[in-house]
């Protein structure tokens, strides 16, 4: 009798389960009964893309869907090249930023290794490394944010890599330069530093460390940066790992090429050519919804944490997956916090007004059922 | 060492290949009766069990097909040892599965020989399904632990709190003693009150546990989970050792059980032994059960809590029309989204004769739980008969779960009432989708 299937899958697969992602509007519309739906759960930036990116989608050449595109995104690599003055192969691009954690995990990684992070943090680092069959240490928050002491604590001889996740998804804090730097003299180059840079747009603060000059000083640096968030490209996946050629050359021997389709592209390589107006309104957009939703909160009594992003955790009364079905029954949809080890805590993402205006309405009506319910 | 490290090795076992050979009995009884010793059961139980394996494996020679052998599987789960018999139904009447049939008297057998009788020596034992004619037998019987007096002296402790993620064995023993002392029976599990017994199911990975410790590190609070199918977990607790300190101790232990649970493959937390210290707006209410538990005294309500752990994409079940009005008032009550897709029972021509049901018997919680397998045209009497025989040899409490992802399951509905179920409660994602819970209450009939 041949084994069965299970039996030829290791065990770190097997315990390990795979992520279930939202079904797609229409599907969510019709299950919950509602004519519209408020997507305030993936950070996404609702102004859209830049203006130039806009264009390239909107010019985007059919016939050239037959075509496989630039396996290694040189058009791309020399769009970042100009724009950080960095040299091109210091670049890596992949189908968004979640497929560089893969490669550099692969690139540093062997049996008996380890990598290190935050228990509440972007959970991709510990998923990726632990159905690679790799230990992540999950070090708690320190006063809602990634505590630099405890994570070089934590370090060993198998320590490969430390994912910093700045500013932290989904509570928005950051390290200042001089604790980057003093973490990085830490580490010491003993391994690879990953600081994870999806949100850094949204930060205006000189005291905010530029993992792109830091990496000049700590050749063991890699950063990621993504076209997902402030540049509101994640329907075409493009994020990329910048580092020091040694490493990006590393990195690269495990990465696969052409993952980053044709249209992502040029669309990522407009967007940063002309980006500042888009930056300023995005921010904008944010501070005037955190305006309207942080004090709304104190009037309703909820304890909320937020720092830099396009995003506010809120504590709730009830467990967050009955607020997901509640405010999902009046078109809103956030974010449940127990997958990110803050249970009875939503995300919501920081959007136009009049959506902020609706998703407090709906707030409002689910805190009283709930409280309905519990009294 | 943490209790929970004996877990991460395969527990022993010893598989035989037998043919459906009533010539074999004395080997199968044998090899029982050895395994069990080695596995760690005393002369009594391992007695328990060689009699278990003879009277079954005499029944499969009778009912089990006989195009394969039928696998005997012994094996030790820490606490108890198990035998586990996996046999096909072939041609032979699938009806000689039910625990209420017994054989027939005509054909000259002893009709006292029906699974439920022959159950009588275990602690606790089973039939499932796990392929179209592929079935398990089981029986399990618990090694014997020494029973301790539970710890009733008030305890003044001192914060900050914090938590064990690996407590000790000894640990875990004096925080089970500590909530023996402070938690009726039916509150907490029964091997609290034999706290070596705990400690090993925590280390063979039947329980898990967090504990909480106070500033001087001595037990603050503890809370237990187990396994229940692939995706979801039950919990006990939390147990709090210091009144005065319960909302900070109970909110530590729910937060660390549901960062415990939070990022695996579990799907839905349900309560199994909620306490009082439960926090609120932690879990949403599922409604309960009237339980008489294993002291057959008056029925005390026992409290049904939830929790999902993912968002919730909605869903389609199977419901009898007779029971649209049940579920859309708990579907709207937990704010599920879930289309009501109407299951007519299949007409009585087009239904094998027989009908059969799993039953798993929990001698120790006076409790049994069955499931519809296959539906025939004689599932009303079918249950009626289970009902009967199961009150007769003593348990209390019955229950009956649907899975509302298969039609022909919830088109029993009808059959269910007129032997007297009534619908209790919802569990979402229990099963394939849905699980209804029907208790059986004789008012009723």
């Amino acid at each position: 009798m041949p084994p069965a299937i299970a039996e030829l899958v290791p065990e770190h697969i097997r315990a390990f389960e795979a992520y279930t992602p939202s079904r797609p509007d229409p599907d969510l519309m019709r299950q919950y009964g509602v004519d519209h739906l408020h997507r305030l759960n993936n950070n996404e930036n609702a102004l859209g893309p830049p203006p130039a990116a806009r264009k390239v989608i909107e010019a985007f050449d059919t016939t050239r869907s037959a075509i496989y595109p630039s396996g290694d995104c040189y058009t791309l690599r020399t769009a970042l090249s100009e724009r950080f003055g960095l040299d091109p192969e210091r670049f890596l691009v992949g189908n968004g930023s979640c497929e560089v954690i893969a490669s550099v995990i692969k690139a540093f990684c062997e049996k008996g290794d380890n990598i290190i992070t935050a228990d509440k943090t972007f959970a991709v680092y510990e998923w990726v490394a632990e159905f690679s069959g790799f230990e992540a240490r999950l070090i708690p928050l320190s006063n809602w944010g990634f505590d630099p002491d405890a994570m070089l604590a934590a370090m060993d001889s198998r320590t490969k890599i430390l994912f910093v996740c700045n500013p932290n998804n989904p509570t928005g804090t950051w390290w200042d330069r001089d604790t980057m730097e003093r973490f990085l003299r830490g580490v010491a180059g003993r391994a690879i530093v990953v600081i994870d840079e999806a949100y850094c747009e949204y930060v205006d603060d000189e005291r905010f460390p530029d993992g792109m000059e830091l990496m000049e000083r700590h050749p063991n640096v890699v950063v990621f940066r993504t076209f997902s968030k402030m540049y509101a490209l994640a329907g075409l996946r493009v994020g990329y790992v910048c580092g020091q050629k040694e490493v990006v050359d590393y990195i690269r021997r495990t990465h696969i090429v052409y993952s980053v389709n044709t249209l992502g592209q040029p669309a990522a390589a407009a967007a940063i050519a002309d980006d500042a107006e888009h930056i300023t309104a995005t921010r904008l957009m944010v501070a005037q919804a955190k305006g309207l939703l942080l004090p709304a909160f104190d009037e309703l009594g909820l304890k909320w944490v937020t720092g830099a992003g396009n995003f506010i955790m809120v504590e709730t009364p009830a467990s967050d997956s009955l607020m997901y079905r509640h405010l999902m029954r009046r078109g809103i949809m956030v974010r449940t916090m127990t997958g990110f080890r803050f249970p009875n805590w939503i995300r919501v993402s920081t959007v136009q007004l009049p959506v902020m205006q609706e998703f407090l309405k709906a707030l409002r009506e689910v805190l009283g059922i709930v409280a309905g319910a519990q009294a | 060492m943490p209790a929970s490290a004996l877990s991460q090795h395969a527990p022993p076992q010893l598989v035989l290949e037998l043919p459906a050979e009533t010539a074999f009995l004395p080997a199968a009884a044998a090899a029982a009766e050895n395994a069990a010793q080695v596995f760690g059961l005393d002369a009594g139980g391992a007695l328990r069990l060689s009699l278990a394996v003879e009277e079954f494996y005499a029944y499969l020679c009778h009912h089990a097909g006989r195009e394969e052998p039928i696998r005997l599987t012994l094996s030790q789960g820490g606490t108890f040892t198990r035998a586990d018999f996996r046999f096909r139904a072939g041609e032979v009447s699938l009806r000689a599965l039910n625990f209420a049939a017994s054989v027939d008297l005509e054909a000259g057998e002893d009709a006292e020989l029906g699974l439920l009788v022959a159950a009588r020596t275990t602690d606790r034992c089973g039939l499932t399904r796990s392929g179209p004619d592929v079935f398990h037998l089981h029986a399990e019987v618990d090694r014997v632990y020494p029973e301790a007096e539970a710890i009733t002296t008030p305890q003044r402790l001192s914060p900050p709190l914090r938590l064990e993620p690996a407590p000790t064995a000894g640990a875990l023993q004096h925080a089970a003693l500590l909530a023996a002392g402070r938690y009726p029976a039916r509150l907490r599990p029964h091997s609290f009150a034999r706290p070596a017994r705990f400690a090993d199911m925590v280390a063979w990975g039947q329980y898990q546990a967090l504990l909480a410790l106070d500033a001087a590190d001595r037990p603050a609070g503890l809370l237990c989970w187990r396994a229940s199918g692939r995706r979801a977990v039950v919990f006990s607790g939390p147990y709090v050792f210091d009144p005065q300190l319960a909302q900070d101790t109970a909110r530590l232990l729910i937060e660390g059980f549901l960062a415990r649970v939070a990022r695996t493959e579990v799907l839905c937390a349900f309560s199994e032994r909620p306490t009082n210290d439960l926090p609120r707006g932690w879990f949403e209410s599922l409604g309960s059960l009237s339980l008489h538990g294993a002291e057959g005294s008056e029925p005390v309500a026992q409290p049904a809590y939830f929790r999902h752990l993912r968002e919730d994409a909605g869903a389609a079940v199977w419901a009898h029309p007779d029971l649209f009005p049940f579920l859309r008032r708990e579907y709207d009550r937990l704010a599920f989204s879930r289309d009501l897709l109407a299951a007519e029972p299949t007409p009585p021509a087009r239904l094998p004769v027989h009908s059969l049901l799993a039953t798993t018997l929990d001698r120790l919680r006076s409790l049994a739980i069955l499931r519809p397998l296959l539906d025939g045209r004689d599932m009303e009497a079918n249950l009626k008969a289970h009902v009967e025989a199961i009150h007769e040899q003593g348990t209390g409490d019955i229950l009956l779960h649907l899975d509302l992802a298969e039609p022909w399951q919830a088109a029993l509905f009808p059959a269910l009432t007129a032997c007297g179920f009534v619908p209790r409660l919802v569990l979402p994602h229990a099963g394939a989708s849905d699980m209804l819970v029907c208790q059986h209450a004789p008012g009723h009939s």
